[in-house]
């Protein structure tokens, strides 16, 4: 008879032993980095535009002639966009522009209190279009495509359906669509099988002003908390003594732990319409005075989603196909979770050529 | 080698490599070059010593390589605790296998004594604190906590709040009669001067405080009380799990191994229960209760902050709104103008030249 698990002493103890030197070394290791060996955002880029906190940056062309058409990249409000660019190797961005692109990006910038009142039709008729409107007069444009990435693919779909004309092609990457299907965590705590009685988003945001980063964080590492508190950080012991994997972890770490605050009262209708209502694709949402119309997105689209995703179940992003006016519709996915789609190799050797051929087929 | 035996060399293992953990530490201690105090006891010393060894060596460390020293050092404490759960539940079930006992129903049997241990102190926490005056007690101790620095600031300002009001204290007075002696050896002190004033409204605040703690203390337990249901059913699927790998003919053999296995299974179980909807509601009736009480604390803070002239955040917040909308209302006519001019440029150019 034995028990469900035999651990030798020698051998646990000389596990133990070993988990200790490499944690002590591994802090002596961790003690000489400095803030230049963990760069993040590396492609060369310059500052287009600014407006409060937000900046617009233009990606610095890799090909003489980059294609006419350029690519403005919509970011969530959550965590950083740089992640687009994390590092030379795990970088959308560069990988689009070695293909010829011209890349542009905005930055949305740290939301202080006094971005509390700032609403979804300040982010999306104001930043979005007075950034849409750069991109086209500096290219002589009417139209220009769109990259939305997570909740920056929601807001390019609302954008894209209230200013259609000034939308050549339009790209959602990991985008949810339908927030009720209830394979998403998120979707569930955000009250999609219990309606009323769960968060009141009202007096979160009357209570906190702008929705604290941490508070955000912490409702990401919930999702796993086991494995993200701790089992990672396990697995990360034995690269310790690798210094490029230990940098890649390092970068990864710093943009999971950069979680800007979420203005107040975007926050709070995000919340509200689109998570508890989802009235994104029942027709419903209003920006400003308009009410969002997805059938009015006739542009061609591309959506390309993550069939691991935790985050945004699959099924929320497919549900797209069934909401838009165009007769171009383009799904695409990658075997990988959703932040698989930023740092995964498959996604970075199969994505940007999809990307590019898609838009060169619609230039 | 006899289960009790294994686990006894096991537990002398487990010394053995604390000593030598204390020893790794002390020798990364001697190397950092704020010298900082070992501190003192015996039991566990070594977590001390990571704790005060990673702080002074990454002092000048970049700020996520601080962070993730920190996660480091959590983690093997993590192991650690793993470990001692495991041998602690191997010591309790070891004996009564070795006596001949069916090792199922042994381990059943251990892991209800756990969950009876697990689930009887947030029982018992809560059942204390349903008594009101209890909670009175731990609601003025939060308060002093957070009152008393921004109270001593004030009284060390040269101008006293105690000076500025015409308030009436006697309103104070019943309500420390009222709320006994608690009250006075805490949030009494801070606020029995004459000068906080409106003492009408401040204990309708106090009050509605006080109930929204009381919600958010109720919910808390409710919570917790899930939480460590949530966890001794993790822990009973770890073991079974292990069972069943053990029928199979597949026994753990490495900690290492042992540990990815209850991580995966302890993410399993609380990724089930996280999508329940009872767990939701409690969640959400957690974080409602917690924020109600935020607001209530809140109303308290902004009416000291009043009675001394101090900007309150509501009232930074209403200039905000302000700033907000006049900044709209700039960025619209910038707008206009850049139409109309544009217009008019538009209009010029049209006109016949010469006219």
């Amino acid at each position: 008879m034995q028990l469900p698990f035999y651990l030798s002493p020698e051998q646990t103890m000389r596990e133990l032993i070993d988990l200790n030197r490499k944690v002590v070394s591994g802090i002596e290791r961790l003690s000489h980095i400095r803030d230049k060996d963990i760069q993040v955002g590396v492609s060369p880029k310059e500052e287009i535009y600014r407006e409060d906190n937000l900046v617009l940056y233009r990606f610095t062309p890799m090909v003489e002639k980059p294609f006419h058409i350029p690519i403005l990249i919509v970011y969530a409000l959550v965590n950083r966009p740089y992640m687009v660019d994390l590092q030379e190797d795990r970088s959308l961005v560069r990988n689009l522009l070695q293909q010829g692109m011209d890349v542009y990006l905005i930055d949305w910038g740290y939301p202080g209190r006094g971005d509390r009142w700032l609403t979804l039709d300040d982010y999306i008729n104001g930043y979005i279009n007075d950034c849409v409107d750069v991109v086209r007069q500096r290219h002589g444009l009417e139209q220009i495509n769109l990259l939305g990435i997570c909740q920056g693919g929601t807001f390019s779909l609302c954008y894209t359906a209230l200013h259609p004309e000034k939308v050549k092609n339009l790209i959602t990457m990991v985008t949810p669509v339908d927030f009720h299907v209830k394979e998403g965590v998120p979707n569930l705590w955000a009250g999609c099988s219990t309606g009323g009685q769960t968060m009141d988003v009202d007096v979160l945001v009357d209570a906190f002003g702008n929705i604290p980063g941490e508070f955000m964080n912490l409702g990401f590492l919930m999702l796993k908390p086991f494995q993200l508190g701790l089992g990672k950080y396990l697995e990360m012991i034995d690269i310790l003594d690798n210094d490029e994997k230990l940098l890649n972890f390092l970068r990864m770490e710093e943009w999971i732990f950069d979680s800007p605050d979420q203005a107040g009262e975007t926050y709070r209708q995000f919340m509200k319409d689109f998570y508890q209502g989802n009235k994104l694709i029942r027709g419903f949402v209003k920006i400003g005075t308009k009410t969002v119309d997805l059938t009015q997105v006739r542009a061609p689209v591309l959506n390309v989603y993550a069939e691991q995703d935790h985050l945004v179940p699959p099924a929320s992003s497919i549900a797209l196909e069934r909401c838009v006016g165009t007769t171009d519709y383009t799904l695409r996915s990658f075997p990988v979770g959703h932040i698989g789609m930023y740092v995964s190799g498959k996604v970075q050797r199969d994505l940007p050529p999809t990307i590019v051929k898609w838009l060169r087929d619609r230039g | 080698m006899h289960l009790s035996e294994q686990s006894e060399t096991m537990v002398k293992a487990l010394t053995d490599v604390q000593k030598q953990m204390w020893e790794s530490w002390m020798g990364l201690m001697r190397t950092v070059p704020s010298g900082m105090p070992v501190s003192p006891g015996v039991a566990n010393q070594w977590r001390d010593l990571a704790t005060q060894a990673l702080k002074g060596w990454t002092t000048e460390g970049e700020q996520v390589a601080k962070d993730l020293s920190q996660r480091l050092a959590t983690t093997q404490d993590c192991v650690l605790r793993f470990l001692e759960l495991s041998l602690s539940s191997w010591n309790a079930v070891a004996p009564k296998v070795e006596a001949g006992e069916d090792w199922h129903a042994v381990l059943a049997k251990y892991i209800e004594q756990v969950r009876e241990q697990f689930m009887l102190s947030p029982q018992g926490m809560q059942k204390a604190t349903q008594d009101s005056g209890e909670l009175w007690g731990l609601y003025l101790e939060e308060w002093q906590k957070l009152v008393q620095p921004w109270a001593m600031s004030l009284q060390r300002a040269p101008w006293r709040v105690g000076q500025a009001s015409t308030g009436d204290g006697s309103a104070l007075v019943e309500l420390m009669n009222l709320y006994g002696n608690a009250y006075e050896r805490t949030f009494g002190r801070l606020i029995e001067s004459p000068s906080l004033g409106h003492t009408r409204e401040l204990n309708e605040d106090l009050l509605k405080g006080f109930a929204a703690w009381m919600d958010y203390r109720q919910a808390s337990f409710a919570y917790q009380v899930e939480l460590g249901e949530t966890w001794t059913r993790a822990f009973e699927e770890f073991i079974r799990k292990l069972i069943s790998q053990t029928e199979k003919g597949e026994t753990v053999q490495s900690l290492r191994q042992l540990l990815f296995q209850w991580i995966d299974v302890i993410d399993q179980v609380f990724a089930k229960v996280f999508r329940s909807d009872d767990y939701i509601r409690l969640q959400g009736h957690l974080l409602n209760t917690a924020m109600t009480y935020r607001l209530r604390e809140r109303d308290i803070v902004e009416a000291f902050l009043k009675t001394s002239h101090i900007p309150s955040r509501s009232e930074l917040d209403e200039a905000y709104r302000r700033i907000y909308h006049l900044r709209k209302d700039v960025k619209e006519l910038k707008r206009e103008l850049h139409d109309i001019k544009a217009e008019l440029s538009s209009q010029a150019k049209r006109k016949p030249a010469g006219g």
